[in-house]
């Protein structure tokens, strides 16, 4: 990645990333009162001028604006070194899960086996998941959600299912993000240009509450989240494919108290996300 | 301060990254939400004569977070705004050239005088008005660009908006929650009140209004609906109206209704007239098949007919003759009033049946109310829209085949 983005400059020795990249530019064209001062570092980046760091050095604008940046930086770096930096993995537990009845899967019959894995047993010919597996698997996943949107990331709740639909689209709208869970139109993310009419910023993360649209296939929304490799969490029942989903939580998806329980969580996860970045003053000011 | 370079350097200069910034995104990362677009380079501080030349901002200088689409957007429209520009001037200049042709003054010359030089310069024998040739201001034929939907950021304003259809979805997803309500409401009073808490009272009355139409729909929305989406809200809306307790979402139902309005032939009948003699009299037009009558009707009469100058003997058949008598039977006035008809084309059934469509509309006058109802129940307000069906090739008739037999 940096390789591409070697500029004149750094072909002289200094390897430029793509943040040294957007501060050289916010030196640039910052601020007006700087410009002479400005024109003199960027004259010399141009010719690889070895008096460029030090002119930078003695600018104090930018350094500011480069401790502004550091200091984002090593919030979002130290944010990634906390295992559990939200403290979502604790909002449930093992006895939530199982009161929800998260552990029905469906008939033995209809196993997808790449959910055998995740299985407990089978008892009266019905799957039972193992709780033991799906709760870190969860807090993985309430983790990640709470890290998107801390970023500033924009989250797209999906489900096909006709009666919890109502209850996705209201946990979206009260998080301030997105649902979809209407007919999905091919092509609605990989030719978005074509059909939104214009360039548009698609989500950042996807959560599948139900990765199966109506008549029971996968949803086509799950592999055109994963070709426009924006990654997904979603709940996986015993007769779902997991493969493509990047974080799956093997579980119910039919039951509404488990459905009612996931979209608490994920609320509350994205809430925690939202709130943080609020306090860390990540904010866009506008 | 010699090495300051020209505003023009600084700002080529400043371009550069950008460009580079931009294209790896694009080609590494589709989705990437954003990046950071420089404002344009306000010229302080620079010799004045490049000032000049560069584009002023009004603008702080500083650097804003934009989303590359919503960059995208605005390069876009900078570009539209441009060919429209452009078009204008073109458009202008084409203006003063066809005025020269035509002669005239070119400062005065109006679309409608266009139009005239184009219909006389190009002359179309073409049928459809789109397929003529035209010349019109550019913002009139130019389809407008599409509002962006989402904010600086790129985050979409609407939460239903990657639907493709969000101000449909919206109202389904509200009226599915009204629905709810509802029921809970239900619920709740069959716990606490007596049933007959649930009685008629609570429940919507339709009356006076229907549904709107899938067209106003679809304009209200600006959206993309089809017929299938358009039955699908109004199934969910008409269960909202079944529920029980209806009347509580009566406001939110009733966006969705349009007032049904009463008939306009009897909302302004006119007063009758009075002739030289001082009788009260009032005319009437009516039609039927090819046949045009026009009848003259007095309210005080003692039953005379006048057809074309002839009496009720004009129509020889007695089918034809009581199509003249049913009108006054059924307002009861037979042998009150006196008609004077004159009628043109069509037979003797085109004939009468228009004198009877005339001479209801006549006697709508001198009637009250109730009868004018009865009148309109009757079908004698009602103009018979039947037409003499074409003969078809390799038939007889309209539908009669000719005769055939299996050989």
């Amino acid at each position: 990645m940096a390789s591409r983005l070697v500029t004149s400059a750094s072909r002289r020795g200094r390897r430029l990333n793509l943040r040294d990249i957007s501060k050289i530019q916010r030196c640039i064209t910052g601020d007006v009162k700087q410009i002479s001062a400005k024109a003199a570092p960027a004259q010399a980046m141009i010719k690889g001028d070895h008096a460029f760091q030090s002119t930078i050095k003695g600018d104090h604008a930018f350094q500011a604006m480069i401790k502004d940046d550091e200091k984002v930086d090593d919030k979002l770096e130290k944010s990634l070194k906390d295992h559990d930096f939200f403290k979502v993995r604790n909002i449930v537990t093992l006895r939530d899960l199982f009161t929800a009845r998260v552990h029905f899967g469906h008939d033995a019959g209809c196993r997808n086996p790449y959910m055998t894995p995740y299985l407990f047993g089978s008892r009266l010919g019905m799957d039972i998941f193992d709780l033991e597996k799906t709760l870190p698997h969860l807090g993985d996943a309430l983790n990640f959600t709470a890290h998107v949107v801390y970023r500033g990331g924009m989250v797209l709740f999906v489900s096909r299912n006709r009666q919890m639909m109502p209850y996705v689209e209201k946990t979206a709208y009260e998080c301030g993000e997105y649902a979809h869970c209407r007919y999905w139109y091919g092509g609605s993310f990989t030719n978005a240009e074509q059909q939104f009419e214009m360039m548009t910023r698609l989500p950042d993360l996807g959560i599948f509450i139900n990765t199966l649209n109506n008549v029971f296939e996968q949803h086509r929304a799950v592999t055109d989240f994963a070709k426009m490799l924006i990654p997904t969490v979603g709940i996986v029942d015993s007769n779902c494919d997991p493969r493509l989903i990047t974080y799956p939580i093997p579980g119910n998806d039919d039951t509404p108290v488990a459905v009612h329980l996931y979209l608490r969580l994920f609320k509350e996860a994205i809430m925690r996300g939202k709130q943080k970045r609020k306090e860390d003053g990540l904010e866009d000011k506008s | 301060m010699a090495h300051i370079p020209s505003v023009q350097f600084l700002r080529s200069f400043s371009r550069k990254p950008v460009f580079k910034y931009n294209t790896w995104l694009k080609k590494n990362c589709f989705h990437s939400s954003v990046v950071r677009a420089t404002a344009q380079m306000p010229p302080t501080g620079v010799n004045p004569k490049h000032v000049e030349k560069a584009p002023r901002t009004t603008k702080s200088a500083k650097v804003e977070k934009i989303s590359r689409a919503m960059q995208a957007y605005i390069n876009k429209a900078k570009e539209h705004d441009k060919m429209i520009q452009e078009q204008t001037a073109e458009f202008e200049i084409g203006k003063r050239h066809l005025a020269n042709i035509m002669g005239q003054d070119p400062d005065n010359f109006t679309q409608e005088d266009i139009d005239r030089a184009i219909q006389y310069l190009l002359p179309s024998s073409l049928f459809h008005v789109r397929a003529r040739p035209l010349m019109k201001h550019p913002l009139e034929i130019i389809p407008k660009r599409k509002v962006p939907q989402f904010g600086s950021d790129g985050k979409p304003h609407h939460f239903l908006f990657y639907t493709m259809k969000p101000n449909y979805y919206e109202i389904m997803y509200k009226a599915a929650w009204k629905l709810e309500e509802l029921k809970k409401a239900e619920d709740h009073l069959h716990q606490t009140a007596s049933e007959d808490v649930l009685n008629k009272e609570n429940r919507m009355d339709l009356k006076g209004s229907e549904w709107i139409s899938y067209k106003a729909l679809k304009e209200n929305l600006q959206e993309k609906i089809n017929e299938q989406d358009y039955a699908r809200l109004v199934l969910l809306l008409q269960r909202i109206v079944d529920h029980p307790l209806s009347k509580l979402e009566q406001k939110f139902i009733m966006q969705y209704r349009k007032e049904l309005k009463p008939m306009s032939i009897l909302s302004d009948i006119p007063k009758p007239k009075l002739d030289e003699e001082g009788k009260e009299y009032q005319v009437g037009e009516g039609k039927r098949k090819t046949a045009v009558a026009k009848v003259k009707l007095w309210s005080s009469g003692s039953g005379k007919i006048s057809i074309n100058g002839e009496d009720i003997s004009y129509f020889k058949d007695r089918i034809h003759r009581e199509q003249l008598l049913f009108p006054l039977q059924v307002v009861k006035k037979v042998g009150e009033v006196d008609i004077e008809a004159k009628v043109q084309g069509g037979g003797p059934t085109g004939q009468s049946g228009a004198i009877r469509l005339a001479m209801s509309q006549a006697l709508l006058s001198f009637v009250d109310k109730d009868t004018q109802d009865k009148m309109r129940i009757a079908g004698l307000l009602t103009r018979d829209p039947r037409r003499r069906e074409r003969k078809k090739t390799g038939q007889e008739g309209a539908r009669r085949k000719y005769t055939w037999r299996k050989r």
